[in-house]
């Protein structure tokens, strides 16, 4: 399986009011989906990630998706079948715009 | 998916580190600030206190920044404090020896300001026999000691016919950008702006086939960095922010310490040495505004001011007072 590593060209920071405010609505068992806590910035693109993108974001450090899966499930309450799903779309997005990159 | 996040601090800083210039250009908007420039050891100072707050990259500019003896110490103390740093340039002081220093001092981009494909009609708008052929040395110098390298072309009268060429000229030397910088009435621009800008529908005629061109060479970037292309579609992701980056993704410093919106909006907002940065991004009575435009006149009824929030807001306060003005590019009646 493939390890999956960030672009280093890609620059990024994550927003600590936006994250305290996603914080606050996850506690209080709201959907914090919308909520862009992170953004990406790389030749003149930028993207924002809400909390869960910005986990597996941070997680692109040569992990593999099973494994970024599997820690994410300690954190989520979220089927694993689903989560799957979802990671790999969103990792499939980030590899089209250049921010990521897989290697064997 | 994500609504956009509160940034906490800009992105990048346009940083202005010097005013003096080794080129005569007819466009230069900083040739007329003869404001002083901040030591080397305050910069750095400076320059840790911006990264704290959170920004990502610093782009020098000026000025040449080449004829600042201590650029390499100030690159350095940038990268170190883990900002990526980039530089505008001329390219006339770049050879071989330099660009491995500029790369050694922490350097992952230069822009090389190049105007026309033809040697001849560059040097005399730069005002220096010969700048043509050391800007692209200093576009190759710079490749082979691993920076990346765009040509900064400004569009003006003598060259806004010639997209097809500035491409071809880009892609020979194996830029990995090209940007379009509109022309702005700022400093010499403004001084100069009925021999060099565009009539509206000049601009319309050059954006329609440079968008056109960026559609279609997918081996080099080709940025356009104006708002008012919203108006001709250009409505993707690929636009940061809607409207002017100024005061909302990025700020701009002076050689003097001075924090503007952007390098061609003379509107101090505070002094990197003596106010917080982020004190100023959060709360500057400018910047605010300059977030929140009000259309006025022919903008009050666009359709498509919810795209391009009046353009760019630089040239609308030059040429007006107001930035709230409709761009006095836009071609839309």
């Amino acid at each position: 399986m493939s390890k999956i590593y960030r672009n280093p060209d890609v620059m990024w920071r994550e927003e600590d009011e936006s994250r305290e405010q996603a914080n606050a609505a996850l506690e209080k068992g709201e959907n914090a989906e919308d909520i862009g806590t992170s953004l990406l910035f790389s030749d003149g693109m930028m993207v924002t990630l809400n909390v869960l993108g910005t986990e597996i974001w941070k997680m692109c450090d040569g992990r593999e998706v099973d494994e970024i899966v599997a820690e994410l499930l300690t954190q989520f309450d979220v089927e694993a079948d689903v989560l799957k799903n979802d990671v790999a779309g969103f990792l499939e997005e980030l590899a089209e715009k250049g921010f990521i990159h897989y290697e064997e | 998916m994500r609504s956009d996040p509160t940034l906490k601090a800009p992105l990048t800083i346009n940083w202005a580190i010097n005013n003096n210039c080794n080129f005569l250009c007819r466009h230069c908007y900083s040739r007329s600030d003869t404001t002083e420039e901040l030591s080397g050891e305050v910069l750095c100072a400076a320059m840790k206190r911006v990264a704290a707050t959170g920004v990502l990259s610093v782009n020098f500019g000026g000025g040449e920044p080449l004829l600042r003896r201590d650029l390499l110490a100030i690159a350095s103390c940038a990268a170190g404090c883990g900002m990526r740093v980039s530089m505008n340039s001329n390219g006339y002081l770049i050879d071989g020896e330099k660009a491995v220093a500029l790369k050694n001092a922490g350097f992952s981009k230069v822009g090389i300001s190049i105007d026309s494909h033809e040697a001849l009609v560059h040097d005399r708008f730069r005002g220096v026999a010969g700048s043509h052929e050391r800007a692209v040395n200093a576009l190759g110098r710079l490749r082979e000691a691993g920076i990346k390298t765009s040509i900064s072309t400004v569009i003006c009268t003598f060259n806004h016919e010639q997209i097809d060429n500035l491409i071809e000229f880009a892609l020979a030397n194996k830029v990995s950008q090209l940007n379009f910088h509109n022309f702005k009435c700022s400093g010499l621009g403004l001084a100069n702006k009925d021999e060099l800008d565009l009539t509206p529908v000049q601009w319309q005629e050059f954006y329609r086939k440079a968008l056109r061109a960026k559609e279609q060479v997918k081996e080099l970037d080709i940025s356009l960095d104006d708002p008012i292309i919203a108006s001709l579609g250009l409505k993707s992701g690929s636009s940061l922010v809607k409207g002017s980056v100024c005061g909302k993704l990025s700020l701009n410093i002076k050689s003097n310490g001075d924090i503007t919106p952007c390098g061609f909006i003379p509107v101090v907002i505070g002094n990197i040495i003596r106010d917080d940065l982020k004190e100023i991004w959060d709360n500057s009575p400018v910047l605010e505004r300059l977030r929140h435009k009000t259309p006025t006149g022919k903008c009050a009824s666009c359709s498509d001011y919810g795209e391009c929030l009046g353009g760019c807001s630089a040239r609308a306060l030059a040429m007006t007072g107001d930035f709230n003005s409709p761009d006095p590019h836009c071609w839309i009646p």
